[in-house]
């Protein structure tokens, strides 16, 4: 085998070392979430009771509730208001549409601190003004859907600039009426794009807390923000546990993500 | 109805007179045949460049009919205006005796093979060429037969149940014909569709494509920029540039006898000779004094190589009529093509290309001195480009 030189050694000291910052973390939160007893130094053995206990717990449970339904619902939204502006922006492409891009970077830049704060006054002077939209899933439905959608637009723009243009020529030549190209063309070529976005806007909406925070109302606290809340009286065990099935959650959404985004690339 | 653009006689000259009124005494022709009447048809580009400039032209039923030009003449916007996917600025489309000038692309009997196939990557090849048929409402049964029937016609054979992504160009080609024929439309629009293929499978697609045209007795509007392409696939051929046709006629009509200088240099002629004088038959020109019988007015002559004979100085040619041309020159270069032998020769003013059959005689070498021999005949008189 050929000898590595320093040089290259280094570079690969650094690879393992960036890979245990990353990962070390998650798995010490994973194993501990299985410890028998509640130390948060040493693991004692094997139990399942910290997930028993989070089973048991009302209010965790409806966390898990708020946090699914929250990002089911925002996603939804959020691909087809997405898919709406993507597509108008492929439309439209090659005209002055540099603000718009613009526009619809912002929030993708924008700090979520500032998003939600904007955002929970926007709702608290809206309420007052108008007695809409008390703070609580519908605020935070909307704040989701309004982060996701760039994410969503852009997916879909890049799928259709991948796209040879001709295919739209080719299906109004085949006598597809505009409804029959929405249903027979451009939702089927769409399809793993939309697929790829709505898991990308749910992993999104799960991981958010800083804007969930902010626009939540009393009764509509997700899992981030009944974790916040809990960690103030210290870790727990049951924090790991929620944790655990927190990075489960997450990293199948961006596995599936990821996989259809990889599958409309063989197409 | 005249096809002839801004009045030049030659466009007229090249042009058949009519087989009757569209779609009523060609009895022989299928149901499906139709013609086209293009009238007046104008269109410019964004920055008022112009795309088509008033362009009148007649496609005839179950005709071949090709669109030849250099790329940005308006050959393809043509054809996209045909399929509907294009609106004019002003003028009229008839097909089949219909204006469908303001008719959207999905409501007209209009198919299109595209240069790229534009293949739906979604679908598999059988449900690539059943998708108009199922646009159209035709029922399930009913496209099953007709895709088999059609895959039968163009012998797709095990292609059909291929995916779309595994299809190398040539297959992909046939594809999308299948896909477009399928639908018996009343015309056949083909935007290059040979043009990303090798000259091989080209050639052999060629064949194919005018066999199926002639099988269906469709019309077919063929556009592309190769000039040997069109002169072997085209019952006619209309030469356009910048947004004009520059001449209409078959395939013989065009190459031997082009109406102006870019259409001579289009369809690949070297030998144009500017006229200075003239006198009856007898003009001077820049490669020298030369008799021709053309009475045509033009300022220019074409001499098409192949027309031309070289011999050795002192042959006698016994049969030689009074009038011949002898010009005297020495090949600067030689390029040998199998069948033939192209010669460039040096002719003191100017230079001249010959071209000569290969049937085993000896070949001339560069910096022979050799005997030109031009017949009357083959010296064409044509105008400059307008």
């Amino acid at each position: 085998m050929r000898k590595k030189s320093a040089f290259q050694r280094g570079l690969s000291a650094f690879w393992w070392l960036t890979l245990l910052f990353l990962y070390a973390p998650l798995v010490i939160v994973m194993l501990f979430s299985f410890n028998s007893s509640n130390s948060a130094a040493r693991f004692t053995g094997f139990s399942l009771r910290w997930y028993e206990r989070l089973l048991g717990n009302e209010l965790i449970i409806d966390a898990i509730g708020h946090t699914l339904l929250l990002a089911v619902v925002s996603s939804v939204i959020a691909v087809i208001l997405g898919t709406l502006i993507g597509y108008g922006m492929y439309r439209h492409r090659g005209r002055k549409l540099g603000w718009l891009i613009v526009l619809i970077y912002l929030p993708i830049v924008m700090p979520d601190i500032v998003f939600g704060i904007s955002n929970m006054a926007f709702f608290v002077e809206l309420n007052r003004l108008t007695g809409l939209l008390s703070p609580g899933l519908g605020t935070m439905i909307i704040a989701h859907v309004t982060f996701e959608i760039p994410f969503v637009a852009l997916i879909v723009y890049s799928r259709f600039v991948g796209l040879d243009a001709t295919l739209f020529d080719a299906a109004k030549d085949l006598y597809a009426s505009p409804l029959q190209r929405a249903v027979h063309f451009i939702i089927p070529t769409l399809k793993p794009a939309l697929l790829s976005a709505f898991f990308l806007s749910f992993t999104l909406s799960v991981d958010d807390f800083v804007i969930s925070f902010f626009t939540a109302g009393p009764e509509s606290a997700t899992l981030p923000i009944y974790i916040w809340g809990a960690i103030r009286r210290g870790i727990s065990p049951e924090i790991n546990a929620i944790a655990t099935l927190m990075i489960g959650a997450v990293a199948l959404a961006a596995v599936l993500s990821l996989l259809f985004n990889r599958e409309r690339r063989h197409l | 109805m005249s096809q002839a653009p801004h009045g030049t006689p030659e466009t007229m000259n090249s042009d058949h007179p009519r087989r009757g009124e569209a779609g009523q005494e060609n009895a022989s022709a299928p149901r499906q045949a139709s013609s086209i009447s293009i009238f007046g048809l104008k269109k410019y580009f964004d920055g008022g460049v112009v795309a088509l400039d008033g362009l009148d032209l007649d496609i005839r039923e179950g005709e071949f009919f090709t669109l030849l030009g250099p790329s940005g003449c308006g050959k393809t916007t043509l054809l996209r205006m045909l399929a509907g996917l294009d609106t004019p600025d002003d003028g009229q489309i008839s097909i089949g005796g219909m204006d469908v000038t303001d008719t959207p692309p999905h409501l007209r009997s209009v198919n299109t093979v595209f240069q790229s196939y534009a293949l739906f990557p979604h679908l598999s090849v059988r449900d690539n060429i059943a998708f108009g048929l199922k646009m159209r409402g035709v029922n399930s049964a009913e496209r099953q037969r007709r895709v088999s029937e059609i895959a039968e016609f163009i012998k797709l054979g095990a292609l059909i149940d291929r995916r779309v992504d595994q299809l190398s160009g040539g297959q992909r080609q046939r594809i999308a014909l299948a896909r477009a024929l399928v639908c018996e439309p009343d015309v056949l629009l083909l935007d290059e569709p040979l043009s990303a293929l090798d000259a091989g499978l080209r050639e052999q697609l060629q064949i194919e494509l005018q066999r199926t045209q002639k099988r269906l007795g469709m019309t077919f509007v063929f556009v592309t920029h190769d000039q040997e392409e069109a002169m072997v696939m085209s019952d006619r051929i209309a030469v356009l540039n910048d947004g004009r046709i520059q001449q209409i006629g078959t395939p013989q009509e065009v190459y031997e006898r082009p109406a102006n200088s870019f259409v001579a240099r289009f369809m690949g002629h070297d030998n144009l000779f500017e006229i200075s004088a003239r006198d009856g038959q007898r003009l001077t020109t820049s490669l020298g004094e030369l008799n021709s019988d053309d009475v045509n007015e033009g300022s220019l002559a074409l001499i098409r190589p192949e027309t031309i004979e070289l011999s050795a100085p002192g042959t006698p040619s016994p049969h030689a009529p009074i009038n011949l041309n002898r010009v005297e020159g020495r090949i600067t270069e030689r390029f040998y093509r199998g069948s033939n032998v192209e010669y460039r020769l040096d002719c003191g003013t100017t230079e001249l290309m010959a071209e000569v059959s290969n049937s085993g005689q000896r070949l001339f070498k560069v910096g022979d001195l050799v005997k030109v021999e031009i017949y009357p005949e083959d010296i064409v008189i044509l105008k400059d480009a307008p």
